[in-house]
């Protein structure tokens, strides 16, 4: 069953074309990779698939229903979330309320002004444990502005984690970690996304045939082909493509 | 700590009897003086909702304020015998009210279009306030008449008398603080914040921020308008004063001086704001342009407003060597 | 009515209009180049004009205060950019926008402490007094003079931005400042200038509205809120969006006040408004 599909999409930005009809499927439970050299579409891509911007043309889907027109926090809230390439939580606020916040949103729709005096201890227990499910107890009290690099991409992980998503996308989730680092927050994703849909955008293609059970590839803008990773490694187009760039 | 609750717990108290005793305790001429206090404190910590918990700021705040005002003046005068509670409550639904149809348009937008966009529609009912002379009598206004307030088995009580004034006045801005104090507890007060430090992730997250930013906007045009009400009971008067871009200005300033990180930061800017007016006003007709220096003195040295001089860790570290 | 009454109309409109665009044009500009809108534009127009009225007094010149006000006004911007400004930009957009709010204020204050409250009459320079015959009826020279002055300004400023090496350096910091930055340009020092002519155009426009308009404190701020509702529908920004709105606001107050004098004031607000709602980018602004 898809779970998420991407039919016919165009996205353009006052004529520069980003991305030429997109056609894009995930199966539930799987790990899929996008993948493709700098430019290709993939950001625009996840912020179309997100709310962020709206598709020129074409149309995306759900859990089976249409959400192309929806606003983000409507998207959100149906159990898609994302992370960020860039590093974007709530600088000034500690850890423990980073999560806190995405907490109390997901239990804003029963929202009731007095009920947050009963909840708040339903609220604090959810909020700690995603603490411990990424492993940032020890830095509960930290404010995120003050994490190192490394412990701000975990934050944003258990910020897409913490609404308990259907479907988790991760843009770049180990940008600018070291190799130990990067191996880490792989087991540490493959952890969490267990039993949920994973959509993860990567540079790093040990990353990607370690984790992916599909890979597409995009190439300005357009889909080039969508395959296992063993597909994908032997695929001559993929390898221009990586190579053949001038 | 344990003796930091019962330090709070003693400034609380001694604020408290002061403010209760105060027409004993002052001199009559002052509590004129006390009583503006007050209702600008409410003008500022609903202000402070604004610019405080969601970091947004309105130029043009007065248009709740002078909605309320106008609205409860006609109320006054057009239909006498009202409670006087039910005329507060309509200045305050009309606050209500205009601040909707104004946040509906300026609340999408960022930072300094929003500040200026507010100060235009507030500008807009100035100028409605200036032209439909029929209504409002234009830059003339209107006169009041304080009420007599009936109390069942308790007899009348006059609001010409000054300390009369003073303590139903009180009653109004406690009630309204404490309205504003816990709507900022509630979850929405607390999604506000959030929002104001990444309203982007904040719609990740599941936000409505538009729809949160609105409430909270309409709520502080609430509480504005409550505020304008008590103003036009206090004043006997409302003129186009109530709504105009000095009114705006003026709220800008107490708030800021007094500090807009902490929830009572605005109530130090009007205290401080109205002394200083009333003391240096008897040395000079100028003393707005010092004022005007004191504020600029304070967004480029002291961010934190006057507040922030009282400096909680101080207190705290002195405690904690008092208890070893 | 005759034609000739809407031509003399239109013509109002038009003076007005290229003179707020004048005083927007700067505003717009510093918007541009370095994120903030100065609040205090509004108050070196007003300074402008009051030095128009001291110098036109006191020195029985009206051109003198041409070169005069706008160099003392010129001077205060960018004093006020390195010295007032400078430090607040790292607190942030508020911070910025309070102190400049701050600064227009006192010296809205200032002025009424120098100059007092009650407006103050600035003659019409004697070459320039009097009407000329406008097809069938009249119309006053000054304003004439204030329309070719305004688009010699322009013109000017056009020459300016696009053809010599200091107007490239300028759009391109308003495009992207870190690039110019990188380039080897003196950033800081391109700012002051910047903002010290803005400042000295606005006050040249002050001067030049004087004998047109009266010269009373209030002045500041009826021109601010003229400005933001152009820059507003033309575009954060946009000089020529700036420049289509101004005329377009020009017009509106010379007919609105023609035909429904009583809610003058309230038209361009809902124009405001309504430009809001359909393009909150303004006509010609660009998204961020």
């Amino acid at each position: 069953m898809a779970i998420l599909k991407v039919e016919k999409v165009f996205k353009d930005f006052s004529g520069l074309q980003v991305l030429l009809d997109v056609n894009l499927e995930v199966v539930e439970g799987e790990r899929h990779a996008i993948i493709g050299p700098n430019g290709a579409g993939k950001s625009t891509l996840f912020n179309l698939i997100t709310g962020y911007y709206k598709p020129s043309q074409g149309r995306i889907f759900f859990n089976g229903r249409d959400i192309t027109k929806r606003p983000i926090h409507k998207i959100a809230r149906m159990g898609l979330s994302r992370s960020f390439q860039i590093i974007n939580n709530f600088p000034m606020m500690t850890v423990y309320k980073n999560v806190r916040n995405a907490i109390i949103s997901k239990f804003n729709r029963r929202f009731n002004w007095f009920s947050f005096l009963d909840r708040s201890e339903e609220i604090r227990r959810e909020s700690d444990k995603i603490l411990e499910l990424i492993g940032m107890t020890d830095v509960r009290d930290v404010l995120a502005s003050e994490l190192s690099y490394g412990r701000q991409r975990q934050l944003e992980l258990a910020l897409t984690q913490a609404r308990d998503p259907v479907l988790m996308m991760l843009d770049e989730p180990t940008a600018g970690l070291d190799v130990e680092e990067t191996r880490e927050f792989i087991q540490l994703i493959k952890q969490v996304t267990e039993g949920k849909t994973l959509v993860v955008v990567e540079h790093d293609m040990d990353v990607v045939f370690g984790l992916a059970d599909r890979i597409t590839v995009l190439n300005y803008g357009e889909i080039l082909v969508t395959g296992t990773p063993d597909e994908i490694r032997d695929n001559e187009e993929v390898k221009k493509a990586y190579l053949g760039r001038k | 700590m344990m003796s930091e609750k019962y330090l709070n717990r003693g400034w609380g108290a001694a604020v408290a009897l002061f403010v209760l005793f105060l027409p004993v305790i002052i001199p009559e001429i002052k509590v004129h003086l006390a009583i503006e206090i007050l209702i600008f404190a409410l003008f500022a910590i609903s202000f402070n909702l604004v610019l405080g918990s969601l970091g947004m700021l309105p130029f043009g705040f007065a248009a709740f304020f002078g909605m309320g005002a106008y609205i409860a003046a006609l109320m006054f005068n057009h239909i006498p015998g009202t409670p006087l509670a039910v005329i507060l409550l309509a200045g305050a639904v009309s606050g209500l009210i205009s601040a909707i149809f104004v946040g509906f348009f300026c609340v999408r937008l960022g930072g300094t279009y929003f500040a200026l966009l507010t100060l235009a529609f507030q500008m807009f009912f100035f100028a409605v306030a200036m032209k439909w002379r029929e209504v409002t009598n234009g830059d003339d206004g209107m006169g009041v008449i304080r009420p007599e307030l009936y109390f069942p088995g308790l007899g009348k009580l006059s609001l010409m008398n000054i300390n009369n004034l003073y303590y139903v006045t009180l009653f109004f801005v406690v009630l309204g603080i404490l309205a504003a104090y816990l709507f900022s507890k509630t979850p929405l007060g607390n999604s506000a914040t959030s929002m104001r430090e990444n309203d982007e992730r904040a719609s990740f997250l599941g936000y409505n921020v538009f729809l949160t930013k609105l409430t909270v906007f309409s709520f502080a045009g609430l509480i504005a308008g409550l505020a304008g009400g008590l103003y036009v009971l206090f004043q006997e008067f409302v003129a186009t004063t109530a709504i105009d871009a000095s009114m705006s200005f003026t709220i800008v300033i107490m708030a800021i001086i007094g500090g807009t990180g902490r929830f009572f930061g605005p109530i130090l800017g009007v205290i401080f704001f109205m002394i200083f007016q009333d003391w240096i006003s008897d040395l000079t007709d100028n003393w707005w342009f010092f004022l005007g220096i004191v504020f600029i003195a304070v967004v480029l040295f002291l961010e934190g407003g006057l507040i922030s001089l009282i400096n909680l860790d101080r207190v705290r570290l002195w405690l904690s060597r008092q208890e070893s | 009515m005759g034609i000739d009454i809407y031509l003399i109309q239109a013509l109002h409109g038009l003076v007005y209009g290229m003179l707020i665009f004048m005083v927007a044009s700067g505003l717009t500009l510093v918007f541009g180049m370095m994120g903030i809108l100065n609040l205090a534009h509004a108050s070196f127009y007003m300074l402008g004009a009051y030095f128009a009225y001291t110098v036109t007094v006191y020195l029985g010149n009206f051109w003198l205060s041409l070169i005069i006000s706008p160099l003392i006004v010129g001077i205060l911007g960018i004093l006020t950019e390195r010295f007032l400004l400078r430090p607040v930009h790292i607190k942030g957009h508020i911070a910025e926008l309070l102190l400049t709010f701050g600064l227009f204020y006192v010296l809205g204050e200032a002025v009424r402490i120098i100059w007092g409250s009650n407006p103050l009459p600035v003659p019409v320079p004697g070459i320039l007094k009097g009407d000329i015959p406008f097809f069938e009826m009249t119309y006053p020279i000054y304003r004439l003079f204030i329309l070719c002055f305004s688009v010699f300004i322009l013109v000017g400023m056009l020459i300016l931005l696009m053809k010599t090496r200091i107007g490239i350096l300028i759009r391109a910091a308003t495009s992207d400042t870190d690039m110019v930055d990188a380039l080897g340009t003196n950033v800081p020092v391109l700012f002051m200038g910047v903002f010290g002519g803005g400042a000295a155009l606005a006050a040249v426009a002050g001067v030049v509205a004087a004998p047109f308009l009266s010269v009373f404190p209030g002045m500041g701020l009826d021109v601010l809120l003229d400005c933001f509702v152009v820059i507003v529908i033309g575009g954060f920004g946009s000089m020529f969006g700036a420049f289509v709105a101004a005329l377009m606001i020009g017009e509106l107050q010379s007919f609105g006040v023609l035909w429904i004098p009583r809610f003058a004031m309230v038209f361009q607000f809902m124009l405001m408004a309504i430009v809001l709602i359909i393009r909150p980018t303004g006509l010609f602004g660009e998204v961020e």
